[in-house]
C-alpha cells in the first residue's frame, strides 16, 4: 500500500501547475471525450462558422475591402471575437461547474479559470494557424504584416477576457441568472465590435457611439497589425490596454475577496 | 493536536441562519481516535469536512500541525462522466503524482469493481462508489497523520465493510482517526474518545462510553 517516490514537498506554485494540469486532462476528457472526434469537432465547429460567415459576406459584398481580400479580412475579425464570445461564458461558469472539487484542498479556484483559459486559447491558435495555412494555400497572401503587434492586440483581448471572465465568476455566485444576461448582451455585442467591417466603412458621424467598446479597439488593433495596407482610424492601444488591464485588476480584487465563498458555496 | 478557535457556523435558509456551531473553542487531540456523534442534521459532517479543510467556518479559525486527510466519504469529487481510473487518475495528479499507474492499481485491486472500473461513475451504486473513494483515501493515507472518516461504511456490503475495517485496523497503528458513524458498535470498536455536538457546541469525552451515554440521555427517546 506505501507508495514510494511521492513527491513530498512541493512549492505552491508546483501544486496549482499539477492541479491546473490534472483539470486540463479531465476537462479536456469530459468535453472532447464522449468520442474519438472530439477535439477534431472543437476544430472544426469554429472554422466552419467563420468560413461560413466569410462567404456569406463575399456573397454580399465586395470583393476586397482596401485590396484585402474580404475572406481575410474577415477571418481577421471573427476569430478573436469568437474566442472573446467563447472565453466569457466559459470562464464565468469555470468556478460554479467545478465546485466539487475545492473539496480537495490542491485545487484552488482559480485553478479551473486558467485551465479554461488554456484550452481555449490552444483550441483558438490551432483554428487561426489551420484557416491561415488554408488561406495561403488557396493563393491569398496570409502572412501577418506585424506579427508582434498581432500577438499583442490578442495578448489585450485574453486579458481584456480575463478579467471579465473573473468578475462574472462571482456575479454568477451571487447570482445565478448572470449567464443569461450575458447571452442576451453578447448578441448586440457581435454588430458592434467591428466584427464584419472596419472603421473606416463607418460614417464619421456614428464612430464615436462605436469607440467606447475596448473589443472594438482590438480588433482593429488586430487588422492594423496584420495588414500593411489597413491603418485603423480608430483602434488605441492606450485605451484598450487601459481598460484590459482595469477589469483585469477589478477582476482579480473580486475573485480574491470571495475566494473562501466559492469554496463553501 | 487541531485547535478550533471560537468557530461559528451557518447556513443559510429561507427562515434567516440556521446556526450549527455558535462561537466553539476546543482543542481535539491527535494522539487518539474520536468517534463523532449527534443526530442526523446536527453538523457531523460539516464539523468533519471543516476539520478537513473542505468547507470553511463563518467565524473563527481551525488550525493544527498535523497532516489531516480530506474527509473519507466525500463524494462529490468524482466525476460522473469520467470512469472509476480516470477520477483515480486525477487525484494522483492534483496530489503531484507523475506516474499514476501504481495508484490506478492500487485502488483497482481495492475496489474489486470489475470491468466497472473502466465504466463512467454515472453507472456505479453508491457502494461502488465509496469503494472507489475508499480505496483512494487508502492509497494516500502513508501522509496523513490523522484520517477523516464521514459514514464510510453506510452503503458497503459485508464483503467491503470487512476489508475496509481490516485495513483501518491495520492503518490506525500509524494513523489516528475522527470519525462520524451512527453504529454505536463501530464507534465503540474504532474510538476511545468521543465528541458530542449539542446546542450548537461541541462536548469532548476522553471515554467513548461517557460519550455514547451523554449522547443517548440526550437524544435517544
Amino acid at each position: 500500500m506505501i507508495v514510494d517516490s511521492h513527491p513530498q514537498t512541493r512549492t505552491p506554485f508546483r501544486i496549482m501547475l499539477d492541479s491546473i494540469h490534472a483539470l486540463m486532462l479531465r476537462e479536456t476528457k469530459t468535453r472532447f471525450g464522449a468520442n474519438k472526434l472530439g477535439y477534431f469537432w472543437a476544430v472544426v465547429e469554429p472554422m466552419s462558422q467563420a468560413a461560413i460567415m466569410a462567404l456569406l459576406f463575399t456573397l454580399l459584398g465586395r470583393e476586397s475591402i482596401g485590396g484585402i481580400s474580404i475572406a481575410m479580412f474577415l477571418f481577421v475579425g471573427i476569430l478573436p471575437y469568437k474566442l472573446f464570445a467563447k472565453l466569457l461564458p466559459q470562464l464565468s461558469a469555470s468556478v460554479s461547474s467545478n465546485k466539487q472539487l475545492f473539496g480537495y484542498r490542491q485545487v484552488s479556484p482559480i485553478d479551473p479559470v486558467f485551465t479554461r483559459l488554456f484550452i481555449e486559447v490552444v483550441t483558438f491558435t490551432v483554428v487561426y494557424l489551420l484557416i491561415m495555412t488554408g488561406m495561403g494555400w488557396l493563393g491569398t497572401d496570409s502572412i501577418p504584416h506585424d506579427f508582434p503587434k498581432l500577438i499583442a492586440a490578442i495578448i489585450l483581448l485574453l486579458i481584456l477576457s480575463l478579467g471579465l471572465g473573473l468578475i462574472l465568476c462571482v456575479a454568477t455566485s451571487y447570482w445565478e441568472d448572470t449567464p443569461k444576461i450575458l447571452g442576451m448582451v453578447m448578441t448586440p455585442m457581435f454588430f458592434i465590435s467591428g466584427v464584419f467591417y472596419c472603421a473606416t466603412m463607418i460614417p464619421i458621424q456614428v464612430l464615436p457611439y462605436l469607440t467606447w467598446n475596448p473589443i472594438f479597439h482590438i480588433l482593429e488593433l488586430s487588422r492594423d497589425a496584420y495588414f500593411n495596407t489597413y491603418t485603423t482610424p480608430v483602434g488605441e492601444w492606450g485605451y484598450a490596454s487601459l481598460i484590459s488591464f482595469g477589469f483585469l485588476a477589478i477582476g482579480l480584487v473580486m475573485f480574491n475577496a470571495n475566494k473562501q465563498r466559492f469554496i463553501t458555496l | 493536536m487541531i485547535s478550533l478557535k471560537n468557530i461559528t457556523k451557518f447556513y443559510k435558509t429561507k427562515q434567516g441562519r440556521h446556526y450549527i456551531f455558535d462561537n466553539v473553542s476546543i482543542d481535539l487531540p491527535t494522539d487518539i481516535n474520536i468517534g463523532i456523534l449527534g443526530p442526523n442534521g446536527a453538523g457531523k459532517s460539516t464539523l468533519v469536512k471543516m476539520i478537513g479543510g473542505a468547507d470553511l467556518p463563518n467565524k473563527g479559525e481551525i488550525t493544527t500541525d498535523k497532516r489531516i486527510s480530506w474527509p473519507l466519504g466525500l463524494q462529490g469529487g468524482l466525476q460522473g462522466s469520467m470512469s472509476g481510473r480516470e477520477n483515480v487518475r486525477f487525484v494522483a495528479r492534483i496530489h503531484g503524482y507523475k506516474n499514476t499507474t501504481i495508484i490506478e492499481d492500487q485502488v483497482e485491486a481495492f475496489a474489486e469493481l470489475g470491468k466497472f472500473y473502466n465504466e463512467p461513475v454515472k453507472t456505479y451504486s453508491s457502494g461502488m462508489r465509496s469503494r472507489i473513494t475508499f480505496g483512494l483515501t487508502m492509497a494516500f493515507d502513508f501522509n496523513f497523520d490523522v484520517l477523516l472518516i464521514d459514514e464510510l461504511n453506510a452503503v458497503g456490503d459485508a464483503n467491503f465493510k470487512k476489508k475496509s475495517e481490516q485495513i483501518l485496523v491495520e492503518k490506525y497503528k500509524q494513523t489516528k482517526i475522527i470519525m462520524v458513524n451512527h453504529s454505536l458498535t463501530e464507534l465503540r470498536r474504532f474510538c476511545t474518545a468521543g465528541l458530542v455536538l449539542k446546542n450548537q457546541n461541541l462536548i469532548f469525552y476522553p471515554d467513548i462510553e461517557d460519550a455514547i451515554e451523554d449522547y443517548q440521555v440526550t437524544y435517544v427517546k
